[in-house]
């Protein structure tokens, strides 16, 4: 083999091996969309709702403030965000400020979560002004009114 | 007691309840929580609510020495502190 003629192989090897290249190139898939990780949401309750009745998903199906004197008094609390630990708790009262129940459940929400609290009572509920406050934790974070009649 | 005051309404035999999507933590809470006892209220029977055991109400009594002399004594109304297992 010549000199010549191994240049001119070499060339064409060379020229091969770019066209190689670029093709390879044209090939390549586009690199993923970098997924932004989403900031944690810090633990809110954002609805509160009081019914007679709640659906599968823990909502109250009509809401209402005024209820019979032999109702279940449902309230639904939506929430959104996460906590590692929240206590959810809801204070009754009746119109004077009698403690009617103080009830409290544990959670550790990871996202948009639906809770519920309820009271019945064995026997007729006095007719009157009522109230429920929710707390997450220490802190107030609603309270909604209701008549029994 | 004064008979024309007007008799307090009777909350002993409400029961309540609460359920959630939300998931439960794996431990129990590491912070206290505060509890008002209601009519028909025992120390044992908050502690059947509150930690699932009658039997640690003395956890209750202990923590709240400061306001309850006998543990079969305990009056609606009083806010108790209810400390983490």
């Amino acid at each position: 083999m010549t000199l010549r003629s191994f240049a001119r192989i070499a060339t064409v090897v060379a020229a091969c091996a770019l066209v190689s290249v670029g093709c390879s190139k044209k090939e390549e898939a586009p690199p993923p969309p970098v997924a932004e990780t989403p900031k944690p949401v810090p633990f809110r309750i954002t609805s509160m709702d009081l019914g007679k009745r709640l659906d599968a998903d823990k909502k109250v199906v009509a809401p209402t403030a005024i209820f019979g004197v032999r109702d279940t008094i449902h309230l639904s609390i939506a929430s959104e965000g996460a906590a590692p630990n929240v206590t959810l708790r809801a204070l009754w009262k009746f119109e004077d400020g009698q403690v009617v129940a103080d009830d409290a459940q544990l959670l550790a929400p990871t996202d948009v979560a639906q809770s519920e609290f309820h009271i019945l009572k064995n026997s007729p509920w006095p007719k009157g002004k009522y109230s429920v406050e929710v707390f997450t934790d220490t802190t107030s974070a609603g309270r909604k009114e209701f008549i029994v009649q | 007691m004064n008979a024309d005051q007007p008799k307090k309404p009777d909350f002993s035999d409400v029961v309540a309840g609460h359920s959630s999507t939300a998931p439960i933590p794996p431990e129990a809470p590491p912070t206290e929580m505060a509890y008002t006892v209601v009519s028909g209220d025992s120390l044992s029977k908050i502690a059947k609510k509150l930690y699932g055991d009658a039997n640690k109400w003395r956890v209750l009594f202990e923590a709240n020495r400061d306001q309850i002399e006998n543990p079969d004594l305990i009056h609606p109304g009083q806010v108790l502190k209810v400390p983490a297992l």
